[in-house]
């Protein structure tokens, strides 16, 4: 682990507060443990899946919010529960498979039985045997079930909280990133096309911060540039909402042509072509002339629509300095089969093998290594000058400074 | 051999597989890329899909290409457009098992072929990692009077891929 230096007693931060970020915030456990508490269980929605992952009751999928596992199920005819996934009796995991389907939820340990909804039913030996042992006679089952999460499913995705406080999800998003969200997620109904998963050494903000900077899109990933897939020259935006939290960058294709703009990029590609164009085979097929639409929804999940890719890419933390990164790729239930194969082929650009995201794992990587030597320097966030608003163009780093002053209100810093 | 025997199915002895599989490892372990393409027939399918995929009947890859000019643009996103950090790979495969024969739908025989696959990856200052813990379903012809795979299924265990998937397996 890369865990060693502690940061500077109190945890200073840079006096230009919106336009630099120590390193501590990628380093120190107790940071980490913090953020937990009050981000990830705190008052904001997480992402746990799709509604079409679970078709019938009894229907289940395991996945981790924050740190704790817990158990997405159709507990009712048009009802989605998410329970925790510990034991009420020992703090058993007691769902391990990633997908199951069963009448009740049953701990191997000690056979506590919970309905789908998490109430705890049965436990084995409750009056004891031949009058000997057994629980107390002021044991409640109702008082004794898993912990339930506050849930929504909204436009197929589910959505659940820990905290009372959250407000609804549509108020969470605001109504200038619910009409971001309907783009894609527009209440047809959806299908898995399947997942990708991938450990990054990484501090988990730095998925957020990646998302929410345009800057390197156009430079970093050399094979969008070279062909016109995402460039600092196109007509493009960065929208965030009021708080800060969320961002969405918004860019069309271009053409694979050499521009002014791209004599900044050192190693741009003007020559190459592809042998087999197909995973070029782009449609335009949302509203307007964006091609691109990059959500990052605070703090769990990253919403993808990157030319006919669609994909959520959740967030799990695992310790300060690494995150797992759950990909499902779907497509809509009506799709042709040539709009299917037309989003599998694009799957080649992203995921772990992606032509474009494996540099950024790659790149996220080296950046906690620069990291986590020096936890009481800082980095600079100025592109774009130190204002935190929308803007119509790519060269800016406004919307991780925007994250980064909401992050710095909840945890109180 | 002359060319009539080397498109019966027969032709594709054990031997031949073997080395094909010899050859076939030792140039992606010598990172000699630009090889790599020629394994492989002008319309083959190559995969690499998560076992949660494959048996869940999704065709979503990790890594897919539908032609051999899928796999050379797959070398020139990653000798050219691609940045990551300098690594060895290498694979370590068991002994490859023949499962079946058959003909392709352009009554091209081949020869079905299974084995086991470890791919180990090193970085600078790192201990070695397990990219991929996988068994791999290989379909074999003679094409162009040599071996070829027209299909190549990579299906991994592993649940977690350590950060990236740079190199082919
Ligand atoms: S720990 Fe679950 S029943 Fe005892
Ligand atoms: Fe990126």
């Amino acid at each position: 682990m890369n865990i060693s230096v502690r940061p500077p007693e109190g945890r200073v931060w840079p006096a230009d507060a919106d336009a630099a970020v120590p390193y501590w915030v990628y380093t120190d456990p107790e940071t980490y443990a913090e953020e937990l508490r009050k981000i990830w269980y705190g008052p904001h929605w997480l992402y746990v899946g799709l509604e079409c992952e679970l078709p019938n009751v009894g229907d289940w999928k395991t996945t981790t919010l924050g740190e704790k596992p817990v158990v997405m199920v159709r507990s009712a005819e048009g009802e989605i529960s998410v329970v925790e996934n510990r034991c009420a009796h020992k703090g058993v995991k007691f769902c391990q498979a990633r997908f199951g389907h069963s009448q009740e939820l049953i701990c191997p340990y000690h056979q506590w039985s919970y309905a789908l909804n998490g109430d705890l039913q049965g436990v084995p030996f409750r009056r004891g045997v031949k009058r000997q042992g057994g629980m107390p006679a002021d044991f409640d089952l109702s008082q004794n079930g898993l912990n339930r999460l506050r849930v929504e499913e909204v436009n197929g995705v589910v959505w659940a909280t820990f905290s009372d406080e959250t407000p609804a999800f549509r108020e969470y998003l605001g109504e200038k990133f619910w009409k971001h969200y309907t783009r894609v997620y527009d209440g047809r109904k959806l299908e898995v096309l399947g997942y990708n998963r991938q450990h990054i050494p990484a501090n988990w903000k730095q998925m957020q911060e990646n998302i929410k900077d345009p800057y390197h899109a156009g430079l970093l990933h050399v094979f969008f540039a070279t062909f016109g897939l995402f460039r600092a020259d196109q007509k493009s935006a960065v929208d965030i909402d009021d708080e800060g939290r969320h961002g969405i960058l918004i860019s069309r294709k271009g053409e694979q042509e050499k521009t002014e703009a791209m004599a900044d990029i050192r190693n741009f590609q003007g020559d190459l072509v592809l042998e087999d164009p197909r995973v070029m085979d782009v449609v335009q097929e949302f509203p307007g002339e964006e091609t691109v639409g990059m959500i990052t929804i605070f703090p769990s999940v990253i919403l993808q629509q990157q030319v006919n890719s669609l994909t959520t890419r959740q967030i799990v933390p695992k310790g300060v300095g690494g995150f797992d990164f759950h990909w499902t790729h779907w497509c809509y239930a009506d799709d042709t089969p040539e709009m299917r194969l037309r989003r599998t082929r694009q799957a080649n650009l992203f995921g772990p093998a992606g032509f474009v995201s494996a540099d950024d794992g790659e790149v996220l990587e080296m950046t906690q290594q620069g990291a986590c030597g020096s936890p009481d320097e800082h980095f600079i966030l100025q592109m774009g000058g130190r204002e935190i608003a929308p803007t119509d163009h790519q060269v800016t780093e406004t919307a991780v400074r925007g994250m980064y002053r909401y992050w710095r209100k909840v945890m109180g810093l | 051999m002359s060319a009539e025997t080397l498109t019966r199915p027969a032709a594709i002895t054990r031997d031949a597989i073997r080395d094909l599989f010899d050859d076939y490892y030792a140039t992606l372990d010598d990172v000699r890329l630009h090889d790599w393409p020629d394994f492989f027939t002008e319309d083959c399918l190559y995969r690499v899909i998560p076992r949660e995929n494959y048996e869940a009947g999704y065709t979503l890859c990790t890594m897919q290409a539908e032609s051999r000019g899928m796999l050379k643009d797959r070398v020139t996103g990653l000798t050219r457009t691609q940045m990551y950090a300098p690594r060895y790979y290498r694979r370590f495969p068991t002994a490859p098992r023949i499962v079946a024969e058959g003909e392709g739908p352009d009554a091209k025989p081949y020869v079905q072929v299974r084995h086991n696959l470890l791919l180990v990856q090193t970085l600078i200052d790192k201990t070695s990692d397990i990219v991929l813990s996988a068994v791999c379903h290989d379909k074999v012809v003679v094409d162009e009077g040599r071996l070829r795979f027209v299909e190549r299924i990579v299906v991994f265990d592993s649940e977690m891929i350590p950060n990236s998937l740079v190199y082919p397996a």
